[in-house]
């Protein structure tokens, strides 16, 4: 068979087998065709504790990288990674150019294709999606997906610019806005629309620190009990200390393969059965809604479709709760709660592991693992690869979870990715 | 004998034609600004009256204390400060710049102006006023290097009219604000032209503390206990958020009305920046 210069296929004898047009639908349905065939799965994850690091940026990758391999079951070699994709908003500005390859180069992936991925806290949950997408593309069989942040080397003054640089800074900073505030906003008009209180809050910060206190990765590894929660220190009224997450410095790496060669690495691998991602109007004040993010809605949507799933099939998911209110919202918007019943969802204690249908952060969630911008999307799925396998410390684990997901949030809600995560293939 | 006038924050007395502005705060028995405030604040706020009064005029004279672009960027008033090609015959009001915190804008440069001592004003406190005068000293001075988000200054005068002035769009039975590009078909939208009614409502508030707010109000911030913002949806549907004017004095509620008024935001590389703060209606 020989393709023509007007793109028709021709048989051995010359004769037209398809016209130009046929074989463009034809070559159409090939990508379609190999898209929906491979399979991703991940193979390895690892982390380095979130909090307070000593070690700088390359020192906390190669931890994390480090991690990674070893979790592989066998025969894992760095040299093997086809690509790279790792996020981070380059907090501090250290290192804002060349992040990666600076990265790669000190994790046994020197000369590998790498780029920083950028998209706020949402960085490596997009870092992740290239990296999935990589690999049903055709194009690389094994891929990392990595994150990482140093934010704890700061001065005060200085760590408060860059807590502020991915909101809309033309006009929500200048009215005095970081993200405490336009969390606050939301939460304020959330209890005035749907009778949710700050009392609802209180229970998702104490059930993620109950979550986090068996973690040996947290930032926060600490119980604290209803009063105490409810009576913090007022950061954003009405968002109080322990509504708001820690700034933490860490780093977290995923590698995934393609189906044909996962067997060459593990017999027991986490299949990535879907990625769903979704984008909002940057400012808070240009959406018709403030008490829903848009972009989690699509990415859900988007994701559970794909894996052929809905809510209520999901037996843990890893939210974005950089502040409490964003796990209520959450709630809603990832369906496991009516639109504005996200207030009584956590007053009833659903969400707590082992207790409801679903466990919503059984690390500790951002609240109380911690919140390494970059870092926590990828951090997220090393969770999920860790409870699907039945690898967490015992205490922690999610009984019989099948399936897992990741929510990982750009700033306010401009940016979302949604990854469903399966002990089994998509059907 | 003439009437004080509470307006956008200042005090206000029309006598025979001129208008005398008055900051209501005062430190050691003189007028003195309030925390936000200045003389182009107040400079501005005296020409919406007059416009809001009937009196509709094109040009000034300013004191080298106003800043012109500022001036014109709120109220579409030019002046031969800003703008030397500007026809001098068609300038017919005066800016004078006072003692203390007062101005007067008149018709007539070359007069002693007499005017009641204005009711309403209010003793600020000792502490509030040494350390706010401090701290902007420290923001403005060239020296200063700020950490605050870099809203460069084209970027700060491409949006001028819409920050200071709150100049929309109409666009297909919408009206639009801040300014955008494309609508979300990519239709490119038309340039401002209209204005938003100097109205909106309350949706949401929070008070952020000094160790929360943005590093550009970080000197203020703890003077002031925090910052305070308001969510607002103006009447003609768009929404906003903004700080909130001399914020010491006000707690806001969701439902409240809010207008607004030209204040001081923060400096950096030795320019103000000025925007819109909500100031409530409180009747």
């Amino acid at each position: 068979m020989v393709v023509a210069g007007n793109g028709a296929f021709l048989d051995s004898t010359g004769a037209t087998v398809c016209s130009s047009v046929e074989s463009d639908r034809l070559n159409q349905m090939l990508v379609l065709l190999r898209r929906d065939m491979v399979d991703v799965a991940v193979i390895g994850a690892g982390q380095t504790k979130y909090g307070n690091h000593q070690l700088g940026l390359k020192g906390m990758w190669a931890e994390a990288a480090e991690k990674a391999f070893a979790s592989v079951d066998k025969n894992f070699d760095p040299r093997q990674v086809d690509e790279a994709f790792i996020g981070s908003v380059a907090f501090g500005g250290g290192q804002l150019g060349n992040t990666a390859a600076l990265l790669t180069e000190h994790s046994g992936m020197e000369g590998v294709a790498v780029r920083r991925v950028e998209n706020a806290c949402a960085s490596s949950g997009f870092a992740l999606r290239d990296a999935w997408m990589a690999i049903k593309s055709g194009q690389a069989d094994i891929v990392v997906a990595g994150g990482i942040e140093k934010m704890n080397d700061l001065s005060p003054e200085r760590k408060r610019f860059w807590l502020g640089v991915s909101g809309d800074t033309e006009w929500e900073r200048l009215a005095g806005l970081t993200f405490p505030g336009t969390y606050a906003l939301m939460a304020r008009r959330h209890f005035h629309e749907h009778q949710s209180s700050h009392d609802d809050l209180v229970h998702i910060s104490v059930k993620n620190h109950m979550h986090g206190f068996e973690n040996e990765q947290a930032h926060l590894r600490k119980q604290v009990s209803f009063e105490k929660a409810a009576s913090g220190f007022m950061v954003a009224d009405p968002l109080t200390l322990y509504d708001c997450c820690p700034t933490s410095d860490g780093a977290s790496c995923v590698i995934l393969a393609a189906d044909h060669i996962v067997r060459q690495f593990t017999d027991d691998p986490v299949w990535v059965r879907s990625s769903g991602a979704g984008s909002d109007r940057l400012a808070l004040h240009d959406r018709p809604s403030i008490t829903q993010l848009v972009a989690t809605q699509k990415a859900s949507k988007s994701a559970y479709s794909a894996a052929g799933i809905t809510a209520r099939d999901v037996d843990l998911a890893e939210v974005h709760d950089c502040f409490t209110i964003a796990e209520m919202i959450a709630t809603e918007d990832l369906g496991f709660a009516e639109s504005g019943q996200g207030g009584l969802f956590a007053r009833n204690g659903e969400g707590i592991r082992n207790e409801g249908s679903v466990c919503l952060n059984p690390s500790g969630g951002l609240k109380s693992k911690g919140h390494p911008l970059g870092a926590t999307g990828t951090g997220q799925a090393v969770e999920v690869f860790k409870q699907l396998r039945g690898s967490v410390e015992s205490e922690r684990q999610v009984r019989d979870a099948e399936i897992g997901i990741t929510h990982n949030v750009g700033g306010s809600g401009a940016t979302c990715a949604v990854h469903v995560f399966g002990r089994d293939r998509n059907e | 004998m003439s009437e004080t006038t509470e307006w956008k924050g200042y005090l206000l007395s029309l006598s025979k034609g001129s208008l005398l502005l008055q900051s209501p705060y005062i430190h050691d028995g003189s007028p003195v600004y309030g925390p936000d405030s200045d003389s182009t604040t107040m400079a501005v706020a005296g020409i919406q009256f007059l416009h809001a009064q009937g009196q509709k005029f094109t040009a000034i004279r300013l004191p080298l204390s106003v800043d012109a672009q500022v001036v014109y960027m709120s109220t579409s008033v030019d002046s031969p400060q800003r703008n030397e090609e500007l026809d001098e015959d068609n300038v017919d009001w005066h800016l004078i710049d006072g003692e203390e915190a007062t101005l007067v804008l008149s018709q007539s440069d070359d007069e002693q102006y007499e005017f009641d001592e204005p009711s309403g004003t209010e003793l600020i406190d000792d502490d509030l006023f040494k350390d706010m005068n401090a701290a902007w000293e420290h923001e403005c001075s060239p020296q200063h290097v700020s950490q605050g988000a870099y809203v460069s200054q084209s970027q700060y005068y491409e949006g001028g009219a819409a920050r200071l002035s709150l100049a929309s769009q109409n666009f297909a039975g919408k009206t639009i604000w801040p300014p955008r590009q494309m609508d979300a078909s990519g239709t490119r939208l038309p340039p401002e032209d209209a204005f938003l009614a100097d109205a909106a409502t309350v949706e949401s508030w929070t008070k952020l503390s000094a160790a929360g707010a943005p590093s550009e109000f970080s000197l203020r911030a703890p003077i002031l206990g925090g910052v305070q913002t308001v969510l607002v949806k103006f009447e003609e549907g768009p929404r906003g958020v903004f700080l909130v004017c001399d914020d010491v004095n006000y707690s806001p509620r969701i439902g409240d009305k809010v207008h607004f008024g030209v204040r001081r935001i923060y400096a950096q590389e030795g320019l103000i920046r000025y925007g819109l703060k909500a100031i409530p209606r409180l009747n």
